[in-house]
């Protein structure tokens, strides 16, 4: 009985921890803002698994909060790559075109 | 018998409650600060310690089986993951944001910071000498 209210307690403490982290992640102004709210949201989400596998007493649930950790982390690491990718992309396109357009007035300027 | 059940819900209880303080701590310095890397600083003390405590309170409660086993690998796992996207995400930062300067100093060349570096020291060593 103790340990249900244990647990009980422990569930709303992080459900509002989380709900404030997802307020983190709304406000974020910039993409690694956001990032870094996510990631928090998913070591709270890793520790509520935790929590019900116990509370339930079901052990397999444990193994999903595993894969869960697996899986954010996963997450942060291939979604920074593809945001500095998409980044380089576009600095190489500025630069490119004011190449083009630097070459284009020597053009113009030399018959 | 008694005695030792009453002793694990106290230490467990106060592994999982040092845990949720650690977790509030880390939202409270999330919102506080005004800038990624700064933020990214109290984040990641939760990613470490608040989920190392709370996963050992909940291995004091489960008691000596297999559950107790995959929990400590989940905290292996963390101690792995952790920096490694911290460090991602700082790299993120730093190589997306055009005025990072506005924030904090950056040295084009690592030499002029060692030879700030040394004269810092030099400065203190004298200072300690005259002193």
């Amino acid at each position: 009985m103790i340990y249900h209210t244990i647990y009980i307690t422990m569930l709303i403490l992080l459900s509002f921890m989380l709900l404030a982290c997802l307020i983190r992640a709304v406000r974020g102004p910039l993409i690694a803002d956001r990032l870094v709210a996510v990631n928090m949201m998913g070591t709270m989400v890793m520790v509520i698994i935790a929590v019900l596998a116990l509370m339930l007493k079901e052990g397999y649930l444990v193994d999903i909060c595993l894969i869960y950790a697996m899986i954010s982390f996963l997450a942060v690491v291939v979604l920074s790559k593809v945001y500095i990718g998409i980044y380089e992309e576009k600095h190489h396109q500025k630069e490119s075109h004011i190449n083009d357009t630097i070459k284009e007035e020597m053009s113009d300027g030399n018959p | 018998m008694e005695t030792l059940e009453w002793l694990k819900i106290i230490v467990g209880s106060a592994f999982l409650l040092c845990g949720v303080v650690i977790f509030f701590t880390e939202i409270f310095g999330v919102f506080h600060f005004k800038y990624v890397l700064n933020r990214m600083h109290a984040a990641a003390m939760g990613d470490t310690l608040g989920i190392t405590s709370c996963l050992i309170g909940l291995m004091i409660f489960s008691g000596f089986n297999y559950t107790t086993l995959k929990i400590l690998l989940i905290i292996i796992f963390l101690w792995f993951a952790s920096p490694v996207s911290s460090h991602v995400l700082s790299r993120l930062e730093v190589a997306t944001n055009e005025n990072l300067s506005e924030h904090c100093e950056i040295y084009e060349d690592l030499t002029i910071l060692e030879q700030e570096l040394a004269c810092s020291e030099t400065a203190e060593s004298r200072k300690e000498e005259q002193s």
